[in-house]
């Protein structure tokens, strides 16, 4: 559960116990805000990543990051 | 523009001990969100922080967000006094971890990695079911979405999905 959403130097309270349970070498168990949120993962994104190499997904990702800079470069000239 | 090969290949070329951890991370284990900065969990043995110090030098590391012309002295020294930085460079954000959530060092945490090869070297990537318990234990607001694409990742593997 997140503790007070809008404050983001908080942790949500599931971490205190993950991180006892991390230190212990214990599988973590299912979170249910994290389970809330993977239906909304697009998977099918998920899926063509993992049809790539390390090395290939680390340059996708490199182009994207150069598109969204382009995007809020023309945004800034815009105003 | 961070340049995510550039970093690489400067922290590589300068022999310094580190881990891929954070969104680059995320993204080798087949994220597809989008990340701005490179972040490394580096050793803090001297001889690493004199080769962070050496190799970063000539990329003018400065703290990040900070007001221009503060007295910041990017050497080994500085490290040692320090522990993590948010630092910018002239091939773009970097931050360095001298320690993640609860006590994960470089040492630590160097059995938990995965040799990954990028741009024609072996880097060691945080694995993909620690990467997911950090995130976790750091129980920050803003990393929900990422650590639900890293979980989801993980269920596509355990299906045969992928």
């Amino acid at each position: 559960m997140i503790a007070r959403v809008g404050a983001p130097w908080l942790m949500y309270s599931g971490a205190v116990d993950e991180r006892a349970a991390s230190a212990a070498g214990e599988p973590l168990a299912p979170d249910p805000v994290i389970e809330a949120f993977k239906k909304d993962v697009d998977r099918t994104l998920i899926r063509e990543n993992l049809k790539l190499t390390p090395e290939e997904r680390i340059r996708k990702l490199q182009s994207v990051v150069a598109f969204l800079e382009e995007v809020r470069r023309a945004g800034r000239s815009r105003r | 523009m961070t340049d995510f090969e550039g970093l690489l290949r400067t922290l590589n070329d300068g022999g310094v001990e580190f881990i891929l951890i954070g969104g680059v991370a995320a993204a080798a284990h087949g994220a597809a969100r989008a990340t701005y900065d490179l972040d490394i969990l580096y050793s803090r043995s001297p001889a690493n922080l004199d080769r962070l110090a050496a190799a970063l030098t000539p990329l003018d590391p400065y703290l990040r967000g900070a007001v221009a012309g503060l007295p910041f002295r990017w050497d080994a020294g500085t490290l040692t006094h320090g522990l993590n930085f948010t630092l910018t460079t002239s091939l773009g954000d970097l931050d360095l971890m001298g320690e993640v959530t609860h006590g994960g060092t470089y040492e630590r945490l160097l059995p938990d990695t995965e040799a990954v090869t990028l741009f024609g070297a072996a880097y060691r990537v945080l694995s993909l079911g620690r990467l997911i318990e950090v995130k976790r234990a750091a129980g920050r607001p803003k990393d929900l979405e990422a650590i639900a694409e890293l979980e989801a990742i993980r269920d596509e593997w355990a299906s045969g999905q992928a």
